[in-house]
């Protein structure tokens, strides 16, 4: 129950998130962006809760999209399916720190 | 079993394909899973480090074959997010009477914010500049 339900409230923070990042990347700094541009727009600490929350919804979603799709075909038994979400959740945590780890040069401490 | 009206079908020569909310599962399905590869790969890109390897990355991909693909992305995205606010609306009961209208207005949807990112990459495309100085 609890993943229906994540499923849908990421997908919501997914499209707040999407909207604001895709309207500054692709629209209002197309053709402009660099480390330079992205340290001005990050210096803005809202921002860069958007891209936090941004990265914990994308991967929460996808990975358990992809949970879904996996096992209509594969991962159909109850132990199966029990090691796949394993295998998935610690795919999900690397991601979110190396993601994280990712935007440090521009949120850290200088 | 015996049908009374006939059922719409899509064309494609099996016998399965039987109408638009097959359909509409499908792409949803496979955009998924494209979205979840172009996530993984994003990630991946975007973590080169260093301020100059990043800069150096956003020169390369300032060539019209990335710019497509990056509209294509976008398509994905678009219609991904605007089919799952229709299921999204179904769940709470919104629309459950008229399911093909709601498909199609999400598909409107589509069309109007794709026509948004069209502009401004065709018009980078073609000056060099984006449309907001």
């Amino acid at each position: 129950m609890w993943a229906w339900l994540m499923q849908r409230v990421t997908a919501v923070l997914l499209i707040v998130c999407l909207a604001i990042h895709l309207t500054e990347t692709h629209i209002l700094n197309i053709g402009k962006l660099n480390s330079h541009n992205i340290l001005v727009r990050l210096a803005n600490r809202g921002m860069v809760a958007v891209d936090l929350i941004l990265l914990a919804a994308a991967i929460f979603h996808a990975l358990n999209g992809l949970r879904m799709v996996l096992m209509d075909y594969w991962f159909t038994s109850r132990s199966r399916a029990r090691m796949l979400c394993g295998v998935l959740w610690v795919a999900g945590i690397v991601l979110m720190v190396y993601g994280t780890w990712a935007l440090w040069p521009w949120i850290g401490p200088k | 079993m015996l049908r009374r009206k006939p059922i719409e079908t899509a064309n494609v020569g099996s016998g399965l394909w039987k109408g638009l909310g097959m359909w509409a599962w499908l792409l949803f399905r496979i955009s998924g899973l494209l979205l979840v590869l172009y996530l993984i790969a994003h990630i991946i890109v975007i973590s080169t480090g260093q301020f100059h390897k990043l800069d150096a990355l956003m020169k390369d991909f300032d060539n019209p074959v990335l710019i497509l693909a990056d509209l294509a992305l976008v398509v994905a995205v678009l219609y991904h997010a605007l089919n799952g606010v229709r299921i999204i609306l179904m769940d709470f009961g919104v629309g459950i009477k008229r399911h093909k209208i709601m498909f199609w207005i999400a598909m409107a949807v589509v069309v109007a914010c794709f026509a948004v990112f069209g502009y401004v990459s065709f018009t980078y495309l073609i000056t060099g500049k984006g449309v907001v100085s």
